[in-house]
């Protein structure tokens, strides 16, 4: 489909134009921050957010405690798919978390409408906020989203202390160049559309638990 | 050493609320300050500029200028006006002379509580009103002048006075002017919800720093024959403060 | 428990038979009136109120936060040529399109030319005030084409076939049994005690066959950031990251202002958009979407679409005192503040943009037969005190009257009384004796029992409040006789201003 963007130069004259005359100029600053509360014991604050932002984070000491957390989450759930990301790590973790499982991987596909949950890494975690720091390379973009329970293994040093960091980082790795999404997590789907009353489990996944490895 | 007031008394309080200049030059007298009223004066031109008609305000403004010229210190016993000549008159006459008179003049224009509290220091003027009165934070006193304490450090230091916490105190009452009458419907939805706020505090007696605001509620009290009624800040000050 | 909702009125419709002025006037009578309406907002309001104050607190120091957001987007107003190219050399690179559209007619035409040559039957949007002031759906709807509205607050009002009530919580008008009586008789399903948790699954039932059938995701974006290339779109619900990863095509819909300079500003940007919004720390899902799926990525879009709208931004950034008001982030936290919203709600307006911002901003994009929305405030202020990017929003109103008498706006009678006024405010003997002669007349007349009626001036004030005060003496009538007889003050050499009373 051709597109005739005969707008465009018109627009971008206009713009051009109207910024020929310059803004009026705004007070001195006087307010310099620090603007958000520093960042003492990021896994301290990692876990105080999750628990407000209604995420399970579960911490383990190493591979072996990390495969029996994903098991005990896996048996809390119904029987049915699970879609995981397609990686060695995750190969190997769900081997020894769950034999039972049928599992879909991310090489195959997204994730279907039946899948019981879905076990992915991040990218990052973020302190200040409980966030997880997701992008298309684990295990594309439905991943996060299309099952009632997304799982995410992750480790200590992938935690950083805020936002501005994570996204720093993101920009030196050319996160975007390399991924045609990210997203930035910070809980379960909810909404307060009705009355304003917190509805958990809207359009997105119920329920997030992350597993930190604590030392890896 | 006596300091030099010129009042500055709004058009509506001139008109309407004359006991409101009359208790401020009361107190201005009771705390020493010699206090002189240019008979020239009008209207600062605020129901024009707020209108959107600053042609017609700004020889109002103008004029304010000259009859203000010498005066030392103007004390406004009025939140918007005071605005009025502080915030909007720099943009209203924006430039030449007039306009850096404008600045000038707007940096020795105080509304009443802040002349007491800001530049005479004081908390106690020496009033006694023993009543349960409770305060509405006046929009342009709050946000445009930044006036907080300032009103309530005053009635806390009144004798015999129980100050109470309205909540909500810092929404608008509804009166801004014009919209009063254009916006009638809204002005007084407005209103109501004020006075439901005043209603919960059982208080006798509502005051504020702006008469405008206090004739809009009282109107609306009035109408709803509430408990409470409306003083200004000014007649709440003057009270056992000798003639 | 019902609240008189009024029957459809798509965004921007204006009764044949009055003016949007008079239309406006007329509702926000009813609104005003409205005590069931006044109490439901108040709750709304009350609970923003305290999970707002609960979130600015969690910020450190909420100034230096206002500061920098105003910072970020001023830089990017102010170069805003120079960002939309680099935000678009990205997407370009990257396989996606964008399409610049002057008005909402062509950004209409290239989605729905897109939709139909795509075969797309069935569309899903996120929310997206953009597309709601292009009135997309129904340009797509003619076509033949479903939509589907995804945030649950859109979705129950396009049930209702209503406009939004808020920008950010658009059902927030209706309660939850008015909610049960709507999914009955729409979607066919009934839930008798009309609980919240039941209400959101089953729309979320109804909703995930359309995210799964659709073959197009109609988003908005939250911002644009430039050094990326990305559309930001944040999200509680996650129904934007399902109508962004599912269908085969992504359509992103935005304002040209939406822009900003680098990733890293949107650290302070989410925080303080969701703190402004909603009181969250952070929205759940902040996506970030650069072009369509990329060949070894497991899922996602094949094509990826960006339409640039201007429809009237670019006149409003020509004007610079009124450039900043394009810094608006759609937090929404004035529309919650202003007094004057919370009694008339949002359909009052009756614009894609209501509250304070709306206010500003609409006779800039629609014209001066909106201008009435920049009167109908009390200039309280409270809209200023609380926007996160600093934006003047009273004083900008403020300018909106000036311009428009400037341009022969306004009543013609009402010209003539500021200048009659501006004479007696010129001569304080006539001022001193109009006054005079008003006080007295409205004596008379009240005395007649008059007040409130059609003779009386001032019935707009006294129809429902007691009347203005009416004294027998001025206060410069007072200064000349009493305070001189009580000799407490200095004889004035030859002035003998102020009349008599």
């Amino acid at each position: 489909m051709a597109i005739s963007n005969s707008s465009r130069e018109a627009i971008l004259a206009r713009i051009r134009e109207g910024l020929r005359t310059p803004a009026p100029p705004i007070g001195d600053k006087t307010f310099y921050g620090p603007i958000f509360e520093a960042v003492g014991n990021p896994l301290e604050r990692f876990q105080q957010e999750c628990k407000a932002n209604l995420m399970e984070c579960l911490l383990t000491a190493d591979a072996a405690g990390s495969a029996q957390a994903l098991a005990q989450v896996l048996q809390s759930l119904p029987d049915g798919e699970v879609f995981v990301q397609d990686d060695p790590v995750l190969r190997r973790l769900i081997t020894v978390a769950s034999s039972q499982r049928q599992i879909r991987w991310s090489s195959q596909g997204g994730p279907l409408e039946k899948s019981q949950a879905t076990v992915t890494l991040a990218d990052a975690l973020i302190a200040q906020t409980g966030s997880v720091f997701v992008s298309a390379s684990c295990g594309g973009r439905g991943a996060s989203v299309v099952a009632p329970t997304h799982i995410v293994y992750a480790t200590e040093k992938q935690l950083v202390p805020d936002l501005v960091t994570a996204l720093r980082k993101a920009t030196a790795d050319g996160r975007l160049e390399r991924n045609s999404y990210a997203c930035v997590i910070s809980g379960s789907s909810r909404t307060a559309d009705i009355e304003k009353i917190l509805v958990q489990g809207a359009h997105g996944p119920m329920r997030l638990a992350v597993i930190v490895e604590i030392g890896a | 050493m006596a300091r030099k007031i010129s009042l500055f008394v709004p058009c509506f309080v001139d008109q309407l609320q004359p006991e409101v200049a009359v208790d401020t030059v009361k107190v201005l007298r009771h705390v020493g300050c010699e206090v002189d009223f240019p008979a020239d004066q009008t209207c600062c031109g605020q129901p024009a500029f707020n209108s959107g008609f600053w042609e017609e305000a700004r020889p109002c403004a103008e004029r304010f200028l000259r009859v203000f010229k010498d005066a030392e210190v103007i004390v406004c016993p009025s939140g918007s006006c005071t605005t009025m000549v502080r915030v909007f008159y720099p943009e209203l006459v924006s430039s030449g002379a007039m306009h850096d008179e404008a600045v000038a003049l707007g940096k020795r224009t105080f509304e009443l509580s802040e002349f007491l509290v800001k530049v005479m220091g004081l908390t106690d003027v020496g009033a006694a009103f023993p009543h349960t009165v409770t305060y509405h934070a006046s929009c342009h006193g709050l946000r445009e002048l930044k006036l907080r304490d300032e009103p309530l450090r005053l009635l806390r230091g009144v004798k015999g006075l129980k100050l109470v916490d309205m909540l909500r105190s810092d929404e608008c009452c509804g009166f801004g002017g014009t919209f009063a009458t254009k916006f009638e419907s809204i002005s007084v939805a407005m209103g109501e919800s004020k006075c439901d706020s005043v209603a919960v505090t059982g208080a006798e007696y509502v005051t504020a720093i702006d008469p405008s605001c206090l004739m809009h509620v009282q109107g609306i009290l009035g109408r709803r024959k509430d408990r409470a009624r409306t003083i200004h800040l000014a007649s709440i000050l003057a009270s056992e403060a000798s003639a | 428990m019902s609240t008189n909702i009024p029957t459809p009125t798509p965004a921007g419709e204006t009764s044949s038979a009055l003016t949007a002025a008079q239309k406006f006037l007329r509702d926000a009578a009813t609104k005003s009136a409205d005590l069931v309406h006044r109490e439901i907002i108040r709750k709304n309001m009350d609970s923003y109120d305290a999970a707002h104050n609960r979130g600015r607190a969690r910020i450190k120091d909420w100034e230096a936060a206002r500061r920098k957001c105003q910072e970020i987007k001023r830089e990017a107003i102010n170069n805003l040529d120079k960002y939309l190219l680099q935000f678009e050399k990205k997407v370009l690179e990257r396989g996606g399109h964008v399409f610049w559209a002057a008005n909402g007619d062509e950004a209409c035409a290239y989605i729905k030319d897109l939709a139909v040559s795509r075969g797309v039957k069935t569309v899903v949007k996120s929310k997206s005030m953009v597309t709601e002031e292009m009135h997309l759906a129904p340009v797509l709807e003619e076509a033949g084409i479903r939509v589907w509205e995804t945030d649950l607050g859109e979705f129950i009002v396009q049930l209702r076939n209503e406009a939004p009530y808020h920008i950010v919580t658009p059902a927030m008008h209706l309660d939850r049994n008015q909610i049960r009586d709507l999914f009955r008789e729409k979607l066919g399903e009934d839930i008798p005690d009309a609980d919240p948790q039941k209400l959101v699954a089953l729309a979320r039932r109804k909703l995930r066959e359309a995210f799964f059938a659709a073959e197009m995701g109609i988003s908005g974006a939250n911002f644009l950031v430039a050094d990326a290339g990305a559309v930001a779109i944040t999200t509680n619900e996650g129904n934007g990251r399902l109508s962004t990863s599912l269908p085969r095509i992504h359509v992103a819909v935005t304002g040209i202002e939406k822009m900003i300079p680098r990733l890293e500003d949107l650290g302070t940007l989410w925080p303080v958009l969701a703190t402004s919004g909603t009181g969250q720390p952070i929205t759940t899902y902040s996506t970030l979407i650069g072009g369509p799926k990329r060949a070894d990525e497991a899922d996602g879009p094949e094509e990826f679409h960006v339409v640039l709208l201007d429809n009237g931004r670019s006149g409003l950034l020509a004007n610079a005192e009124e450039r900043e008001v394009l810094h608006c982030i759609r937090c929404g936290a004035c529309l919650n503040i202003c007094p004057v919203y919370r009694n008339i709600g949002g359909h009052t307006y009756n614009t894609t943009y209501p509250g304070p911002i709306g206010s500003v901003l609409t006779p800039h994009l629609r014209g001066s037969e909106f201008q009435h929305l920049s009167y109908a405030s009390s200039l309280c202020g409270a809209c200023t005190s609380v926007c996160p990017v600093n934006i003047n929003l009273h004083h900008h109103l403020l300018h909106n009257r000036r311009d428009f008498t400037k341009a022969g706006g306004g009543k013609p009678g009402e010209r003539m009384q500021f200048k009659l006024w501006r004479t007696a405010m010129l001569h304080p003997r006539l001022f001193a004796f109009g006054g005079w002669m008003m006080r007295r007349s409205l004596r008379l007349l009240y005395g007649m029992g008059l007040a409130g009626t059609a003779l009386d001036p001032m019935r707009a004030w006294s129809r429902k409040r007691t009347p203005v005060p009416l004294p027998t003496q001025s206060f410069r009538a007072h200064w000349k006789k009493d305070l001189w007889k009580a000799g407490l003050r200095k004889k004035e050499p030859g002035r003998n201003a102020g009349g008599d009373q």
